[in-house]
């Protein structure tokens, strides 16, 4: 979009993120909202400690996942990255052949609730997280909302149901003894 | 109903030594409404509505009705005031379940009465889906004059009710709930689906569930 002499930032961030690459097979895609690596799955991990590392991303902002129904593979995983020692971004985005990922909590601590919201509206499994509970839905759910299939309605958590109607009932029978 | 009128022969003496003849039930009635302990369910944007219901404005002690608890334990009244989550429904019924009996719930907002506006996947379309309702209040929020007005319909309520059938255990359990105001409890989860729908595990690739794309989309577009 935007050559170097047009945007000298844009394009000293653009070097500065392929250095600390390196060898590391990646794709840039040209994008209008600044820089963008496509990477492997296998090499995903390897490229955020990179960019952690020697790029100086200090900070992941956020992880979250688009679902391209009915294409397959169909989930892309999106990793925000800021750095405030340079003032930029890099979007890293990685298409999955599954539904799992690596996890990113060892290199970003703060990663840990977006992954678990990642995993709980997609159910993208983060191998290697260290709590990888449901976050905003409640624990037992079946779906994951934000799939495409899921319905516009919603599906109504069935299992809790039983639970609580168990205990009614046990606590009746308690009663009427 | 009954009435709390010294009554019997017009003698100073009935009168001053403190003797009353009424009716248990309406005795017990009579205690249990003028003196309803609200919990404060407050949720979201409704729940400051009930604070200033509760505070000196709006005054609800003018109704017997000020002893906010903030245990379920010690309450009799629950009103819910605000937008209930799926997550939070758990809570929300542990808590209606930790209450006494007899128990009795307020529904305050279109929210928990009935999903309001937020016609989506983690909003429980309606607390009476979860627990037993007595009284709903429209409004988004409602003004608490509404919820005062809630109040003394739920004392009209109270008014009605027999406890002394459950105290002296003519009744079964169940009857006595039903006489105590909360009714029975039909849960009807997933009432919006076809049946078998939401069985299927959502892990399995082949027990997606039939999709119809509302917008013509792109196919083959690489993501
Ligand atoms: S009914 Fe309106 S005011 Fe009350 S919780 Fe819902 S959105 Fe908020």
């Amino acid at each position: 979009m935007s050559d170097a002499a047009a945007n000298p930032a844009l394009a000293a961030s653009t070097s500065r993120i392929a250095a600390a690459l390196g060898a590391l097979p990646h794709g840039m895609p040209q994008s209008p909202d600044g820089p963008v690596i496509e990477v492997e799955l296998a090499n995903l991990h390897a490229a955020l400690r990179a960019l952690r590392e020697h790029a100086g991303f200090e900070l992941c902002t956020f992880v979250t996942c688009i679902d391209h129904y009915p294409t397959t593979p169909r989930f892309a995983l999106h990793h925000q990255l800021l750095s405030l020692a340079h003032n930029d971004r890099v979007r890293v985005r990685c298409v999955l052949p599954g539904e799992s990922a690596p996890t990113c909590t060892d290199l970003w601590p703060g990663a840990n609730y977006m992954e678990r919201e990642c995993f709980d509206m997609f159910g993208v499994r983060f191998e290697g997280h260290p709590d990888l509970r449901r976050l905003l839905m409640p624990d037992g759910y079946d779906h994951h909302p934000l799939r495409k299939e899921f319905p516009h309605q919603g599906i109504e958590p069935d299992r809790l149901y039983r639970q609580w109607d168990r205990a009614r009932r046990a606590s009746w029978a308690e009663e009427s003894r | 109903m009954g009435s709390l009128k010294p009554v019997g022969p017009e003698s100073n003496e009935a009168h001053g030594s403190g003797f009353l003849a009424t009716r248990a039930d309406f005795l017990i009635n009579w205690g249990r409404k003028h003196s309803l302990w609200p919990m404060p369910l407050g949720l979201s944007c409704c729940g400051i509505e009930l604070m200033g219901l509760l505070g000196p404005k709006f005054d609800l002690a003018r109704f017997g009705a000020e002893a906010a608890r903030f245990t379920p334990r010690q309450c009799d009244l629950l009103i819910v005031a605000g937008t209930l989550t799926w997550k939070m429904a758990q809570a929300a019924r542990t808590i209606y379940d930790q209450m006494p009996d007899p128990k009795w719930v307020i529904a305050m907002g279109v929210c928990s009465s009935s999903g309001g506006m937020y016609d989506s996947y983690s909003v429980v379309q309606g607390i009476d889906s979860i627990m037993p309702v007595d009284l709903y209040v429209p409004g988004c929020p409602p003004r608490p004059d509404a919820v005062i007005d809630a109040v003394l319909k739920l004392q009209k309520k109270i008014e009605r009710e027999a406890p002394l059938r459950r105290l002296v255990g003519t009744d079964s359990p169940a009857d006595a709930r039903a006489e105590a105001g909360t009714g029975k409890l039909v849960f009807q989860p997933n009432r919006g689906l076809p049946k078998g729908a939401a069985d299927k595990h959502a892990h399995d690739p082949k027990s997606r569930l039939p999709f119809a794309d509302p917008l013509p989309r792109k196919t083959g577009v690489k993501p």
